[in-house]
């Protein structure tokens, strides 16, 4: 029980990570390899901000605008400086490894007995709900502070999620799809697609390093390692959610980056419980996602062609 | 209306790819006017239109619009003013958006864009109607992708959306050049109604001599990157596609000689 219900907050909070790279890869089709370096500067700049005593609330947020910070200079550094997007994303996570670096003073990062957002969530329970010690639900026990943690990372993910979708459909968010969706017409219709596509990678890094924050409050430490791999996580999650909607339909994208998070999550989890070596997780994401990018076309293949109806 | 001065513009100039593809074109366009720009392939008939949206900003010469000097506003800026079809159908539409949505965009032509609804109610049902209007039947599709649309359709949308705010100016570019003959003439008939209509000071680019003799009010004639005839008035009423033809051969024919001097 305690196993799922950590895969289950995990997966919440990498949600967030792939409705970011949902923002990057599907809205702007830009392959924004930042993710790597801002998913780790949001847990840096969190985790050293709560070390330092400051509100996990405070934390948090500097660590979503410091993300954002990261995905302006990548927009800026393709858009502006019209340097290749998937190098303007190396450049910035490679430099984000330095940031990262002076940020935390040193490689690891814990916080220990600092407050957390999950700490916060646990006081929060107690003080709304009045509730101690484990709860009891259906014959489980349950430790208080992974029930509110995860009640609180969930109500977040909604949050998020409710607040992205709506944004797509005001007159800038419409104009953010169409400028990754057609850039030469959005612009004859008046839109600066540089600027959109600025703010769309602020966005999407914002969402990232949010996510990389939340995880490092939830593990309790942050570590320069953590997001070397992350947008390949995201995009596995993405595609899984694509999935699993089958459909096109913006409301429905959404949900599944998220569903798609928790189910790979669960996944790992189940895989590395049947004995998956941890240090193989990277190849086997990394396999997935080559395996999903291919496997629709070769299918096409392998199935018979329609023969065509004579008009 | 629209004032241009002696542009000019050299693409990869100074390398072995060297284009001149505007060598020195002005032109005074009135307001209201309708004019029919023709020439043959790469004569730069898409380049000056390139040049007045703003695609490019060109080498020398100025470009005035409606009282504004636009000679180096970014595109997006003269879109403001400019309403603009281009010649394939997929290049005026954003494919995975809506009908609904891409209509919605248009609307806001020019206009800033913040975190209000980009479909409330109202637009909506001004949307459906302008759409039926078109007589399509797409009035019952507003939510398909707008991708999943014929050329036809694509193209007649994307005139009312180049037309949907009154833009100063309207620029078409071939825009029926990649339809069959049928939605051709039906996209024709839509652009003559509609600039009739709002009284649109109008630019198009046509290989069509029918249409030329046939649409607007003046006919510009391109060659080698600059105006070679500039046919209004009277000229104008009299002038038959046999007339431009003849234009045709003797603007190659003038080239021959000057190659055969040189
Ligand atoms: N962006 C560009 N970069 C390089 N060369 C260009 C560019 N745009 C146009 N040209 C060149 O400029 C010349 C004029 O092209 P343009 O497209 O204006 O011709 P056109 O009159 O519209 O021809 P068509 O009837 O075939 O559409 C051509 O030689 C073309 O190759
Ligand atoms: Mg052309």
């Amino acid at each position: 029980m305690t196993l799922l219900i950590g895969a289950t907050t995990v997966g919440l909070i990498l949600a967030l990570l792939s409705l970011g790279v949902y923002l990057s890869f599907r809205v702007f089709s830009f392959p924004d390899i930042t993710a790597d370096g801002s998913f780790t500067l949001g847990a840096a700049v969190s985790a050293i901000l709560i070390v330092q005593g400051h509100s996990p609330w405070i934390a948090t947020m500097a660590g979503f605008f410091a993300g954002m910070l990261a995905g302006m200079v990548t927009g800026v550094l393709s858009s502006k400086f019209q340097i290749n997007g998937l190098l303007s994303g190396i450049l910035v996570m490679t430099a984000l490894y330095s940031v990262n670096l002076h940020v935390m003073g040193k490689s690891n990062l814990p916080m220990a007995n600092q407050a957390t957002l999950a700490s916060e969530a646990e006081r929060l329970a107690g003080v709304l709900f009045g509730l101690q010690g484990d709860l009891h639900v259906i014959g489980w026990s349950v430790g208080l502070r992974d029930a509110a943690v995860l009640v609180g990372v969930f109500a977040l993910i909604a949050v998020c999620g409710l607040t992205l979708y709506f944004f797509f459909r005001t007159n800038l968010g419409t104009a953010m799809r169409a400028a990754g969706n057609n850039p030469q017409m959005i612009r004859a219709l008046g839109v600066n697609v540089d600027a959109l596509l600025i703010l769309g990678l602020a966005l999407s890094n914002g969402l990232i390093a949010l996510s990389g924050s939340l995880l490092a409050q939830y593990e309790g430490f942050a570590d320069v390692q953590m997001g070397v791999g992350m947008v390949v996580w995201g995009l596995a999650s993405v595609i899984i959610g694509e999935a699993l909607v089958g459909s096109s339909r913006l409301g429905l994208l959404i949900t599944g980056a998220v569903m798609g998070s928790l189910l790979f999550r669960l996944l790992v989890a189940i895989a590395l419980r049947w004995g998956l070596d941890p240090n193989d997780l990277k190849i086997v994401t990394a396999s997935f996602v080559f395996i999903a990018l291919v496997a629709p076309s070769i299918l096409r293949k392998l199935k018979p062609t329609p023969v065509e109806k004579i008009a | 209306m629209l004032e241009i001065s002696d542009i000019r513009k050299t693409f990869h100039p100074g390398t072995p790819n060297e284009v001149r593809a505007l060598q020195g074109v002005s032109l005074d366009l009135k307001a209201e006017s309708f004019a029919i720009i023709i020439g043959t392939n790469g004569s730069g008939k898409s380049t000056l239109l390139n040049a007045v949206a703003g695609s490019f900003i060109t080498d020398t010469g100025r470009i005035h619009l409606a009282g504004h000097d636009i000679t180096r506003w970014p595109e997006h800026k003269r879109a403001s003013l400019v309403g603009r079809v281009f010649q394939n159908p997929f290049m005026g539409t954003a494919p995975d958006m809506s009908i609904e949505e891409n209509l919605a965009l248009a609307a806001r032509r020019g206009l800033p864009r913040g975190l209000g609804w980009a479909l409330p109610r109202t637009l909506r049902r001004e949307l459906r109607d302008r759409v039926s209007d078109l007589q399509m039947g797409l009035e019952n599709r507003l939510d398909n992708a707008i991708g999943s649309l014929s050329g036809g359709q694509r193209q007649a949308l994307t005139l009312l959306m180049a037309s949907w705010l009154k833009p100063d100016l309207l620029l078409l570019d071939e825009h029926t050049a990649a339809l069959d003959p049928k939605s051709a003439d039906k996209v024709i008939q839509l652009t003559q109604e509609i600039v009739e209509r709002d009284k649109l000071t109008t630019l198009i680019v046509t290989h069509s001599m029918t249409q030329a003799v046939n649409l607007g009010d003046r006919i510009l004639m391109m060659h080698k990157g600059r105006l070679l005839h500039d046919i209004a008035g009277s000229e104008r009423q009299r002038i038959t596609a046999g007339d431009l033809l003849e234009r045709f051969e003797e603007a190659g024919r003038r080239e021959v000689d000057s190659e055969a001097k040189d």
